[in-house]
């Protein structure tokens, strides 16, 4: 035993095992709490919209949208959140995927032209050139912020206008069309009644969810986002964390372009171009502190479900896009202000434990 | 006393009476009165969390309290807010100056009256020879036109007494004013407080620093737990009356230092380091279970040459051992892999995560020290290492999932200490480690200390507190002008021949 | 003390201007230089003349994000506030409402701006919210408030007194130097130029949005009320949007609810580029306007170099990495020489 300590007596051991006991136990509820809202929101937005029209919401039709337009969103929000872990921001998020779309449909259709056989065949290639180019994108996002120290929230800026100009310029602003027909039969079928694409967005979810909590790399992320200083004293090399973490947000976006394309064979600049403010609004409604150092994977993915569940509700009740959109704007600004108070009550109901003593 | 006072001298410039202020149920501040006189020095002392700061907000206008009240000149208020404050004459210059980064002194200097005038424009042109006249009444040479981020802390501290004098401060309230200063500084500016008291202005010293708060005031002001437990003239009290009225109990500090081992290995050598302009010829050894003193006056380079040591600000010339194998200290990185670990002064920005868990805190350094073979964290010894330490270490917390903003002073450093503990260094530094905490946690702490030490760890202790030193330490090292100077073993680890070697 | 030694870093301090505008000048200058010699085309009066032309709009964007960065916040509702409240305005003025001339329309759509401004300065204010993710979620909500209950139509023709007035000025300005116009809204963007710089400069309001930006928790205990400062920087940014968003309907003389999105980021990217810092406190009105003139060149040269306008973004993109990359790393250096320099000067003399 590394901690060997002469003073421990057999009692305070037995203390300090129910006490450890009792902590976890506590330590579960703290997580579900911050969970446990959004559970609620999903369950009454989804009971609302089903109340108000069954026969549209609850259709089969409705459900699978729901579950196949969630995954391409919340892979992308998640990797927001992961930024925002840092202190960070990633606006380059879509372009990093649409260029990764782009990427893919182009070199299909470049192989297809001469051999439409080998083109098909070449399926995990064309899939691995496409997150490549997502890893590239985020690499770069990586090194400006660690390296150079840019703030991520201008590095990404920048980075977000040349990877979109760049697509603009390579597809003349045209949509592309074609994809391998593997990736498109993957993305069109389903196990157990729900699309594969929401299994692979599961996976993905659970796959940083364990890199958040169970990994060295998860735990500096999040000290390096609560306290740059301290992390530093701690021995947490912090260009390291940062190049690691854009790395990861753009491998998230090389994902989200193979998602893209899985559901539509096409592939274009502008594609998306309202996720920016939507995955943000996920992030920070899923829990997500933009200051960072605080957040969850699954407050992120029950957030995506529920905005999804609130976009297709206003579907089937005939709402438009417009509306959703204020709807989207009052969501997070009343998630935030929600989280400010509560904070800010907290921070002065603990004032006294500090002050005397 | 020059009094030139309007009223005569006994006549007090700002008086509280009754104040009490409670937060949430708990009381802050219970029933606490207290008078200044123009052209004294009142210091205002106190452990942390003893209401101190409570009663400056209070004063300031940024706090209001729930009963009692505040004569100024004779004008009773039973609340203030800032601009209030400023009109009637008061002034305060926090730890951190509150000075704006991104403006030129002149405009610091200016700005602030020229708020509380409710002033609509604003001319740079005119600014200038205003705060010139300022600066030139003190003797001071500032560099008005220079971006106040650009200055050293010192001149950053003139720039603030020059903004508080400017709108004819009658009161001003100094939070811990020498903690940054060097030793030369501190002297620099008892001579302005000086200046200041002939002009019969009332100034209020905050300090936790003993013989500083003896040294340059006329009363002295003792609050506890929220009362004001004693105030009393300077000459009446010392330094141990002073800790017993702050702490209510006895101080122990005693001597207890184990029997070191002649033949235990040495873990650290220095030979001839060096960083130009702050510390040179740097050379020591620490063995292992040996606690080492390192002391020195403030920008002595004592700080400095524990920066070096753990790769914060590498040296420049010289050799670093470790168990007599040279190690590059050029990051915080290296000085860790090479087993050194550090407890920084500044503990809630360096030290502590304050709102993550102590249990975060706690693991924060070595998280690949818990790993399973697939390179995840292995709950099971993090969880172990966790409690062990939360435990042994006796934080008072509920438990190891509660934020470390929650802490008191005395055991957030327990989970400052944790941290490094966890990662069983070879050699460990601590900087001011029991500066803020409660008397109870102190010896606390240093039993800890000693213990790790008896447990094979070497030591390093950098403090002013020569007491401290005494009571845990083999050897005491003096620093004075980046030299080592002296080295105390034995008997010499004394507080007088300390006090006595610092200060030559 | 650090007294007469910083002389000459004075003196180059002076020529480089507190955020770096001769910097950025000389490099504007370089840039008309080279491509005048590249093309003679681009150095004439006509492309000098458009070149402000297209400059006019965002400039007076910027002066508006410009405030609202100084303070210490970021602003992306701006164009949705523009659209909201010129697109409106050209509405009302059609569906019946009596024709109220072009300085009732202007001041219906100040108005408007002025509100939506009230509503983002008090959720940042008063909840003390990240500006970001505020003028995010505000930006959705303007801009689908808009399109829901304002009107979706693309409207050609203007209300005749914006029209008329749009059109008679134009011809009026045509200036005596050859055959090139200078749009008579020049002039307005000009004059606000001119008036944030005065205000920014040389009032109380002005210093204590620098103040604010450099030290929040400072700027209350020198006794600046925060949150009505806030609040009113909010404001005349939304009412400067709405000024930009009217100007752009008249010079384009048609409305359309789908106008300038998008566009918000690249003019951050030009108050960035002059100087201005992300983190507050920092920012000149002459920085600004030189970043957007900067960006403007750039599009201009593009074009006369026969490159596809699909790369401006990038242009505009690599241009930002650019500007922020060096001021990072020469931050990063200063700093690096700060703490020696603190090293030194707490180095004690001895007596």
């Amino acid at each position: 035993m590394k901690l060997a300590d002469p003073e421990t007596k057999p009692l305070s051991r037995l203390n300090d095992s129910v006490d450890a006991g009792w902590t976890r136990l506590l330590g579960l509820g703290r997580i579900e709490g911050g969970v446990r809202r959004m559970l609620i929101l999903v369950v009454v937005a989804f009971a609302v919209f089903a109340a108000l029209k069954p026969s549209i919401f609850l259709s089969g039709t409705n459900l699978r949208n729901i579950a196949l337009n969630s995954p391409e969103i919340g892979v992308i929000a998640i990797a927001m959140m992961l930024a925002m872990l840092t202190g960070g921001i990633d606006l380059s998020l879509v372009a990093m995927a649409n260029l990764s779309a782009i990427t893919m449909s182009t070199m299909f259709t470049a192989v297809a032209a001469g051999d439409p056989a080998l083109a098909e065949q070449l399926f995990p290639v064309i899939l691995l050139a496409g997150i490549a180019v997502g890893v590239l994108g985020g690499a770069i996002n990586g090194l400006l912020i660690s390296g150079l120290g840019i703030t991520p929230i201008l590095a990404t800026l920048g980075t977000m206008q040349i990877y979109n100009g760049i697509a603009v310029a390579w597809t003349g602003g045209k949509t592309l069309y074609g994809s391998p027909s593997a990736l498109t039969a993957i993305g069109s079928s389903t196990v157990a009644g729900i699309p594969i694409l929401f299994y692979v967005f599961v996976l993905v979810a659970v796959a940083i969810g364990v890199v958040v909590t169970r990994t060295p790399l998860g735990l500096r992320i999040q000290l390096q986002g609560a306290n740059p200083t301290a992390a530093r004293y701690s021995g947490i090399a912090s260009r390291k964390i940062l190049l690691s973490t854009y790395v990861l947000t753009g491998l998230l976006s090389g994902i989200a372009g193979v998602l893209f394309i899985a559901r539509n064979p096409t592939a274009s600049a502008d594609y998306g171009a309202s996720y920016v403010l939507l995955v943000i609004v996920i992030a920070v409604l899923g829990g997500t502190n933009p200051n960072g150092g605080f957040a969850t994977v699954l407050g992120v993915v029950l957030a995506t479900l529920t905005l999804q569940i609130v976009s297709s509700g206003f579907t089937a009740m005939r709402l438009s896009a417009y509306q959703y959109a204020i709807a989207q704007g009052l969501i997070l600004v009343a998630a935030m202000a929600f989280e400010q108070v509560k904070w800010r009550r907290r921070l002065r109901s603990r004032k006294p434990a500090v002050q005397p003593g | 006393m020059t009094s030139t006072a309007l009223k005569g001298p006994s006549s007090p410039v700002l008086e509280v009476r009754n104040i009490v202020k409670t937060f949430g149920g708990v009381t802050a501040l219970n029933d606490v009165s207290l008078d200044l006189l123009p052209g004294e020095v009142l210091c205002l002392a106190g452990e942390n969390g003893c209401g101190k700061s409570t009663l400056i907000k209070i004063i300031s206008g940024a706090e209001k309290p729930d009963s009692g009240e505040i004569i100024v000149d004779g004008n009773t208020y039973s609340s203030m807010d800032p601009t209030d404050a400023i009109k009637s004459g008061i002034q305060v210059i926090y730890q951190d100056f509150s000075l704006f980064p991104n403006l030129t002194v002149a405009e610091n200097i200016i700005l602030t009256s020229a708020v509380a005038d409710r002033r609509r424009l604003y001319s740079g042109r005119a600014a200038r020879p205003a705060a010139q006249a300022i600066v030139d009444e003190l003797g001071l040479h500032l560099d008005l036109d220079a971006d106040v981020e650009r200055l050293s802390v010192a001149d950053k501290q003139l720039t603030a007494i020059c903004r508080a004098l400017v709108s004819d401060a009658r009161v001003l309230i100094m939070d811990e004013p020498t903690t940054a200063l060097t030793h030369t500084e501190v002297d620099r500016l008892f001579v302005i407080v000086e200046r200041l008291r002939s002009r019969g202005v009332g100034l209020i010293f905050v300090s936790h620093k003993l013989d500083e708060v003896l040294k340059i005031s006329q009363r002295v002001a003792i609050l506890r737990s929220g009362k004001n437990v004693v105030t009393s003239p300077a000459s009446m009290l010392d330094p141990r009356a002073i800790a017993l009225h702050m702490t209510g109990q006895e101080l122990d500090e005693t001597r207890h230092v184990s029997e070191l081992d002649a033949q235990s290995e040495i873990v650290l050598e220095l030979e001839g380091l060096g960083l130009r302009g702050a510390y040179e010829d740097v050379s020591f050894t620490l063995r292992r279970g040996e606690i080492l003193g390192v002391t020195g006056l403030l920008g002595s380079g004592r700080t400095e040459i524990a920066e070096a040591l753990f790769g914060v600000v590498p040296h420049d010339s010289g050799v670093v051992k470790v168990n007599g194998t040279p190690v590059r200290l050029h990051s915080i990185n290296d000085a860790i892999d090479a087993g050194i670990g550090y407890v920084p002064e500044d503990r809630l920005t360096q030290g502590l995560f304050m709102d993550k868990s102590i249990a975060d805190n706690i693991i924060a350094g070595s998280p690949n020290e818990h790993t399973t073979r697939f390179g995840t964290l292995d709950l099971r010894a993090v969880r172990e290492t966790i409690q062990g330490l939360f435990a042994r270490l006796r934080v008072k917390a509920p438990n190891v999932q509660a934020p470390v903003r929650s802490l008191s002073g005395g055991n957030a450093q327990r989970v400052v200490l944790a941290k490094w503990l966890a990662r069983r260094p070879r050699i460990l530094m601590l900087n001011g480690p029991t500066v803020g905490v409660d008397i109870g946690s102190k010896a606390e702490i240093l039993g800890i200390l000693r213990a790790e030490a008896a447990a094979g760890m070497g030591v390093i202790v950098i403090s002013d507190d020569a007491p401290e030193l005494v009571a845990c330490c083999h050897r005491v090292l003096v620093v004075r002008h980046g030299r080592v100077v002296e080295i105390l073993e034995g008997d010499d680890v004394a507080v007088d021949t300390i006090r006595e070697k610092v200060a030559a | 003390m650090s007294g007469a030694s910083l002389a000459i870093p004075d003196r180059l301090r002076l020529l480089r201007g507190a955020n770096n505008e001769g910097v950025l000048a000389v490099v504007l200058l370089a840039l008309i230089v080279a491509m005048s010699i590249a093309n003679p085309a681009f150095f004439t009066l006509p492309t000098a003349f458009s070149i402000l032309r297209s400059s006019i709009v965002p400039l007076i964007f910027a002066l508006g994000v410009l405030m609202v960065i100084i303070s210490g916040g970021i602003d992306v509702s701006f164009a949705a506030i523009a659209v909201f409240a010129a697109y409106t305005t050209v509405r009302a003025l059609q569906s019946g409402t009596p024709d109220l001339g072009l300085i009732g329309a202007f001041a219906l759509a100040l108005l408007i701006g002025a509100s939506l401004g009230v509503i983002n300065g008090f959720l940042i204010a008063k909840f003390r919210l990240p500006t970001l993710i505020v003028t995010l979620g505000t930006q959705g909500i303007f801009k689908g408030a808009l399109l829901t209950y304002v009107g979706s139509r693309y409207i050609a023709d203007l209300p005749t007194s914006m029209a008329h007035v749009s059109t008679t000025n134009l011809f009026e300005v045509s200036t005596p130097t050859g055959s090139a116009y200078l749009h008579v809204l020049v002039v307005p963007a000009v004059l606000l130029a001119m008036g944030l710089a005065w205000v920014l400069r040389s009032t109380m309001f002005g210093r204590s949005i620098y103040a604010i930006g450099g030290d929040v928790e400072a700027a209350r205990r020198a006794g600046i009320r925060v949150m009505r400062t806030q609040v009113a920087v909010y404001v005349i940014a939304g009412t400067m949007a709405a000024a930009g968003g009217m100007i752009y309907v008249i010079m384009g003389r048609s409305a359309s609810p789908q106008i300038l999105v998008g566009s918000e980021l690249d003019i951050i990217a030009a108050v960035v580029l002059g100087g201005a810092s992300i983190f507050g406190g920092r920012g000149s009105v002459l920085g600004t306007a030189l970043g957007v003139i900067l960006v403007q060149v750039i599009y201009n040269s593009l074009i006369l170099a026969g490159v596809p306008s699909a790369w401006q973004r990038t242009a505009v993109g690599v241009l930002l990495i650019i500007g922020v990359g060096i001021q990072a790393v020469a931050s990063r250096r200063s700093s690096r020489a700060s703490v020696i320099d603190e090293t030194h000067q707490k180095q004690e003399v001895p007596a």
